[in-house]
């Protein structure tokens, strides 16, 4: 019976899944270079991540907070897995994440080199990864579970500028 | 209690085909396997294992690859494959010509695998129904079939959580996976269960090769200490006795995740180990070859092959007679090629890499096979189907 109220939030945060669900595009080849565009002369954070990646399941509920508390970070996600995986899926991971709001990408081209050479041709595939792009265009890379506080510190960094 | 988590699981269930429903704009499906993996049999049949979508199936071949038979299924149902990129249904052929065929399921959304074995006796014409290669159901991935040369016993590898589940049930922390092992007992199956090595790391595919009669090699990406994922290497003294871990290379590459890219591992007749690797260590980043004298001696200094910014991936070795054949995958903006260089004095020094082979869609990793004592490129790819390509023809 003491599992009571963890059931219940269970129950909630299920329930909820369907409502939150991710406008999630479709990360194919040219997409990289639209998302750019898009955000050209913003500065903007590009995480990458995926479902067949453990640590960033473990971090995303970070950045869906850091999303809640910094609402003048622009936050774009591409789940970025290396085989395709079931859009369903994604979706369910963004809204649990709290994530659901950001704009939502995630690869369905299976030439992954293709994709990755498009964002980085150094680029080998690891996940977690996180591109920090100034309003001129300017990128930063944070490879592996970011940093947070670098995060927060970047974009305190852009609104002086 | 137990009718509220059910209809938990249903919300869940749902939920999860509302948001399909509604908001399935990527189209793609779910994921799935695409591999070709190669064998030749003693008569020279290619014997091809292929995983498609929801069922394994093999094919084989008289004409070097030309023409095919009609596929022939291995599994009886559709099953739930492992789709990692780094993951591959595998075949072997015995000095009889028995076949043997292993593959992994997943069993649940955590990537808990459960590797599976079937053999054919009757020259492919039926598979017997796939049975677990161990009675231990935690969780295995990344098998590896291979048939000792000296006694045509086949050997297996793979990645176990048994040991994960032990320590955790202790309150214990336990990174990574064991590398386990059995050897196939008659034809009736595989026979008992041994753990090589605690705490390797858990999602990269393995290599074999062989030593010596009974004295398989396993490369394989570890946990050092520290969460260093750095390859490493277990000679076997015997059939039932794994030897201590022999560091290939010290890349210190600290990362708490499996970056699903395991090494290849070759050994030619004068004793010599060679390894191929990649990794985005803090000592060096990309794609490496290194080779040892012997079973005891270290490794020698990494050469790097090719260019990060050619994302270099998926090397294979292979010894062919005194020959050692190394083929590796890049990227150049456009196309996706094989790289082949060869080398006739035991790895020290290398052909210039040439492309053998390339497409512009997706592809499986390049795999080398050997017949008759001619290497061959096995490549499947998406817009170019499957590929068997002679390496020693090439100019």
């Amino acid at each position: 019976m003491k599992f009571r109220p963890f059931l219940l939030a269970l129950l909630l945060a299920v329930a909820s899944v369907g409502a939150q669900a991710a406008d999630l595009q479709s990360f194919g080849r040219g997409s990289w270079s639209k998302l750019r565009a898009a955000h050209d002369g913003q500065p903007t954070v590009v995480h990458f991540w995926g479902l067949t990646c453990a640590p960033c399941l473990v971090e995303m509920p970070e950045w869906g907070k850091l999303q809640a508390q910094r609402p003048d970070m622009r936050l774009v996600m591409v789940a970025a897995d290396p085989v395709p995986q079931d859009p369903a899926r994604v979706n369910d991971m963004l809204a649990r994440a709290n994530l659901a709001k950001a704009e939502n990408w995630a690869f369905t081209d299976r030439f992954n080199e293709r994709l990755r050479y498009e964002i980085d041709p150094e680029w080998a595939g690891e996940l977690p990864r996180t591109m920090l792009i100034d309003r001129d265009g300017k990128e930063t890379v944070l490879t592996g579970v970011a940093d947070l506080a670098e995060v927060r510190a970047w974009l305190d960094t852009q609104k002086k500028r | 209690m137990r009718s509220l988590l059910a209809f938990a699981a249903l919300l869940l269930f749902a939920g999860t085909a509302a948001a399909q429903h509604q908001h399935a704009k990527p189209g793609a499906a779910g994921p799935e396997a695409f591999t070709a993996t190669p064998a030749f049999g003693p008569d020279g049949t290619l014997w091809l294992v292929r995983a498609m979508a929801d069922k394994i199936v093999v094919v084989r071949s008289t004409d070097l690859g030309k023409t095919f038979s009609e596929p022939v299924a291995v599994t009886p149902e559709p099953m739930n494959l492992d789709w990692g990129p780094d993951a591959r249904a595998r075949i072997v052929v015995d000095p009889e010509g028995g076949v043997v065929v292993t593959f992994a399921i997943f069993q649940d959304r955590n990537f808990n695998g459960r590797a599976f074995f079937s053999r054919s006796n009757d020259n492919g014409a039926s598979f017997s129904r796939p049975r677990p290669i161990t009675t231990d159901s935690t969780s295995q991935r990344f098998e590896t079939a291979a048939v000792d040369p000296a006694t045509g016993r086949v050997f297996a590898a793979w990645l176990d959580k048994r040991n994960v589940a032990r320590a955790r049930a202790a309150g214990k922390p336990y990174p990574g996976a064991a590398l386990a092992y059995a050897w196939e007992d008659g034809e009736a199956g595989f026979g008992p269960t041994s753990i090589a090595l605690d705490n390797t790391c858990e999602c990269c595919r393995l290599g074999v090769a062989f030593a010596g009669a009974g004295k398989p090699a396993v490369v394989f990406r570890n946990i050092f200490p520290g969460s260093v994922r750095d390859h490493g290497v277990v000679t076997f003294k015997d059939e039932k006795t794994p030897g201590p871990v022999r560091r290939v290379s010290a890349d210190d590459w600290k990362i708490e995740a499996c970056p699903h890219h395991g090494p290849s591992i070759a050994i030619l007749p004068d004793g010599s180990y060679h390894v191929a690797w990649f990794t985005d260590g803090s000592a060096r980043k990309g794609l490496f070859y290194a080779r040892a004298d012997n079973g005891d001696t270290p490794f020698g200094a990494p050469r790097a092959l090719s260019t990060p910014r050619r994302q270099p991936a998926r090397p294979y070795l292979l010894a062919n007679g005194t020959a050692l054949h190394l083929v590796w995958k890049e990227f150049d903006g456009t196309k996706s090629t094989v790289r082949w260089q060869v080398s006739r004095d035991s790895g020290r020094s290398w052909s210039d890499p040439r492309t053998v082979a390339d497409t512009a869609d997706a592809s499986d990793h390049p795999l080398l096979v050997a017949n008759a004592g001619r290497a061959y490129l096995s490549w499947l790819t998406k817009a170019d189907g499957y590929r068997l390509i002679p390496l020693e023809d090439q100019p």
